[in-house]
């Protein structure tokens, strides 16, 4: 939620620090900032405090609480606002959704540009001026985490001078126009706003406002709505119509029906005083008023013993304060009750939070843990990592592969790809497309080699169940195939006691079905370390081949010296492979790979360095590229 | 023959199961396709609550639709009712495997990566025990300058929740604070939902990914390079055996 420092800082007195300062303290005592800037914090809410904070006065709680400077006013503190009722308005709802709801009728408004006040507080906040009317709704839900509705009343039939309102449930196949001019279908388990008396459908209710009857330049006389609904079936109802609003958003976490009332004595002072007009009346509807927070007790050892640390009673006592909790103490315990908007404060361990938040997680200090009463056991893990250890030294190289597959046993309901929609039910389809790529690149990866082995140990998933498998690949890339898989079969065959039959470059073994913990029990797993990561080039590389007569007694470093100072940056990797001695000379043949991060070499790129390095080595006495 | 090379995934796993396994844990394994109860409800996350929009989940198209697990944690809650079937009264593990999210790839976001969960319970294991849990498992991981930092959080299986900052200091730039992991003391609820008594035992759990560890310890700029079978990538280190 974007807030504004200034709009913050008319809860309070004291001048607040600015807002890196105010991002700082948020930061380490509450909630993570997403970005900040001269007067804006966009401030990230989680759920467990979007009930209270999703709004300004709860961020502003929240510094008086971390910075310890007063609120200069609390309304919350205030006992709940009373109207004067009327018999012109009366609103009925389904119990099943309508927690509390709150309606005014107000007469005699005129709807035009905000006040420029109005218009620059909901900008400081991210959010554009539409009207008088709307833009005090929107101040209200941004100033106390209130949502609210306005109809114009003018649109609604009235029973002998009474408007009824009803919020029920929606019947298949109703249609409603929201007022961002969307038209939805609306189903049973969504809930509406209704026109008793004419039946037309006013707002999905909690959600967004329909256009029927919205408020316009027309407008004078206006139904105002502030509810709270059971926040399952609103989630329920956003989520199958895709439609989330501020509303929703809001409605979904719970707020305090207690609200509903500060909210509708906001709403009524804000719109007569920027649009003019008088109210008629309130009706409350709240068929079964919900107990305020229940007084939660613990005592300075549970905060202490929960989070390792050593905070005092006065502390403790004071970051309750701070918090504008009520505390009455009883020996060494605390009876702390929260006030009705903090509807996240429940059990002790909600309040061991708060305190550790309050007075700082940085006030807690690393503990070592306490030695284990037993070893740990690691032997299904070390099972595995030798199977990998055995393949390795066979020279198979370990890969990781998607999960998600063309085909398969178990179909996504929402898959991330359409083409790719099951979970993988083997991986030998993933190991032949793996290991055809690896043999293309294997002049790249590994230089001259008379073939690529790769393995992948993964989990599979099909009708009866989910296992690990233990794929491997082989493919040939010089010289005649070999008859590699059956080889390592045979030896896994004995260590595993797994049986499987290779085909010409894959082979899967259930590897879940071996004995791991019994191949784990006394193996230690080779350790290995690794270096900084080196990029590869997303062009493909090029090879160049060059062999070179040279003396008797020349060694392979001298070669490999003078081509390297040749070569530039372009090449990848040089591996000699081959090396023979024939009338008093020695020939050396290497394999050059070349690669450009920047584009496909072409030989236009490559024959000028090539020619560069057959100049060198010529240059020398005796010495005679092939 | 050469020998083949151990994906780095694979490295990091060794590491961090001799690391932890120093300090009392155990490696555990659970089913990567679970229930709603072990990834979700037990986890305090019920059904139709918004703290289900934290993670962007898969579901399979059956007459139950499971989830692929989107984070280990679902693999702590069953070793927490492993804990309370066999009366124990302290437990650590972690569970250093793969988990799914629902969510636009990216740089730095996949649909499949690894996470390293783990916990451990206890009669008297606290916050600050996690604090130096991760103290030392950064130190010996990155190296002794790594530091440890809290955030306030919110995840609906724990309480308090932090998120937990690594200072890292890259050779050649400048030191900075990175968030590595999600953290907190188990909620009593997710105790109960195990059927462990909250009064008598209690205990912390994390999760963070470990792509995230990788990529910061050797500079690995894309999460995409992990998981698509290249050889490349696994190459692109220098290995050496300790």
């Amino acid at each position: 939620m974007k807030v504004s420092r200034t709009w913050l800082q008319k809860h309070f007195k004291e001048p607040l620090p600015d807002t890196a300062a105010l991002a700082e303290a948020l930061t380490f005592h509450a909630f993570e900032i997403e970005e900040y800037d001269e007067d804006m914090l966009d401030v990230k809410v989680l759920p467990d405090r979007a009930a209270y904070a999703l709004s300004h006065r709860g961020i502003a709680g929240e510094l008086s609480a971390i910075l310890n400077i007063p609120l200069s006013y609390d309304q919350f503190a205030e006992p709940a606002p009373s109207f004067p009722t009327t018999d012109k308005l009366e609103v009925t709802g389904d119990t099943a959704y309508v927690i509390r709801h709150t309606g005014a009728l107000i007469r005699g408004v005129k709807v035009g540009p905000s006040p420029d006040w109005l218009k620059q507080s909901l900008e400081s906040a991210g959010q554009r001026s539409i009207n008088n009317v709307v833009d005090a709704l929107n101040c209200v839900m941004l100033a106390m985490g209130q949502p609210s509705g306005a109809f114009d009343a003018g649109k609604l039939e009235t029973d002998n001078g009474v408007v009824r309102i009803d919020i029920r449930e929606a019947r298949a196949g109703e249609k409603i126009k929201v007022l961002t001019g969307e038209e939805y279908e609306l189903a049973p388990g969504m809930y509406v706003f209704t026109d008793a008396v004419g039946g037309g459908l006013l707002d999905i209710a909690g959600i967004k406002g329909g256009l029927a009857s919205g408020v316009t330049e027309a407008t004078t006389d206006l139904f105002v709505s502030a509810g709270t609904y059971t926040p399952e079936l609103i989630r329920r109802a956003s989520q199958s119509l895709k439609l989330f609003t501020d509303a929703s958003m809001r409605y979904q976490n719970r707020p305090s029906p207690e609200l509903t009332a500060y909210g509708m004595k906001h709403l009524i002072d804000l719109i007569t005083s920027v649009a003019g007009g008088e109210l008629v009346g309130v009706v409350d509807f709240y068929p079964s008023p919900e107990a305020t927070p229940s007084p939660v007790r613990l005592t300075v050892g549970t905060i202490n013993e929960k989070l390792g640390s050593s905070f005092s009673k006065e502390e403790i006592l004071d970051a309750f304060q701070r918090l504008n909790l009520t505390v009455e103490q009883e020996g060494s315990a605390f009876i702390v009750t929260p006030p009705f908007v903090r509807r996240d404060i429940v059990i002790p361990e909600d309040l061991v939070e708060e305190v550790g938040r309050i007075l700082g997680y940085d006030r807690v200090l690393p503990v070592e843990l306490p030695p284990a009463p037993e070893a740990p056991d690691l032997a299904r893990h070390c099972g595995i990592e030798r199977v990998k250890d055995v393949l390795i030294e066979r020279g198979f190289t370990e890969i990781s592969t998607p999960s998600f597959a063309a085909t398969g046993d178990i179909l996504l309901a929402n898959p991330l790809q359409s083409e790719k929609p099951y979970l993988r039910a083997d991986l030998a389809g993933n190991m032949k497309e793996a290991i055809a790529r690896a043999a293309l690149v294997a002049p790249r990866v590994l230089g001259p080699t008379p073939d690529v082995r790769l393995f992948e140990i993964g989990t599979v998933f099909e009708k009866d169940g989910e296992r690990l498998s233990l794929a491997l690949g082989y493919a040939p890339v010089v010289g005649k195939k070999k008859a590699v898989l059956a080889d390592i079969l045979a030896e896994l065959s004995i260590l595993l006691n797994l049986t499987g039959s290779p085909d010409e470059s894959v082979l899967e073994l259930p590897l879940g079905e071996a004995d791991l913990e019994k191949l784990g029990a006394e193996y230690e797993p080779r350790k290995v370390s690794l270096t900084k990561y080196k990029p590869f080039s997303v062009y493909p590389f090029a090879t160049r081949d060059i062999a070179v007569w040279t003396p008797e007694g020349t060694e392979e470093s001298e070669v490999l010296a003078l081509i390297l100072k040749e070569a530039g940056d372009l090449l990848a990797r040089i591996d000699q492979f081959d090396r023979f001695e024939k009338e008093g000379k020695i020939s050396f043949a290497f394999r050059l790979v070349f690669e450009s991060f920047e584009k496909t070499l072409a030989d236009t790129d490559l024959d000028p360095i090539m020619e560069r390095i057959t100049t060198a080595l010529n240059g020398r006495e005796g010495w005679q590229v092939r | 023959m050469p020998p083949g090379r151990l994906h780095p995934i694979s490295v990091a796993i060794r590491e961090i199961a001799d690391i932890f396994g120093a300090m009392g844990f155990s490696l555990k394994y659970g089913p990567e396709l679970d229930d709603d109860w072990h990834n979700f409800t037990a986890l305090n996350v019920p059904e139709h609550h918004p703290a289900r929009d934290m993670q962007d989940t898969f579901w399979t198209k059956e007459q139950d639709p499971r989830v692929p697990r989107t984070h280990t944690t679902s693999v702590s809650i069953r070793c927490l009712e492993e804990m309370a079937r066999t009366g124990q009264t302290s437990m650590r593990a972690i569970a250093p495997a793969k988990v799914f999210r629902n969510e636009a790839t990216d740089m730095t976001h996949e649909a499949q990566f690894y996470q390293l969960d783990g916990f451990a319970v206890g009669p008297d294991i606290t916050l600050a025990h996690l604090k130096g849990t991760f103290d030392r498992f950064y130190r010996e991981y990155f190296g002794p300058d790594a530091q440890v930092r809290f955030r306030p959080s919110f995840f609906p299986f724990t309480e308090p929740s932090v998120e937990v900052d690594m200072w890292f200091q890259a050779p050649g730039k400048e030191g900075r604070w990175l968030e590595m992991a999600g953290a907190g003391m188990l909620h009593p609820n997710v105790l109960r939902n195990a059927g462990l008594d909250p009064d008598k035992v209690q205990g912390f759990a994390f999760g963070g990914g470990i792509e995230r560890l990788l990529m910061v310890k050797y500079g690995i700029p894309d999460v995409r390079l992990f998981h698509n079978g290249e050889t490349r990538f696994v190459h692109g280190f220098e290995e050496t055996t300790i």
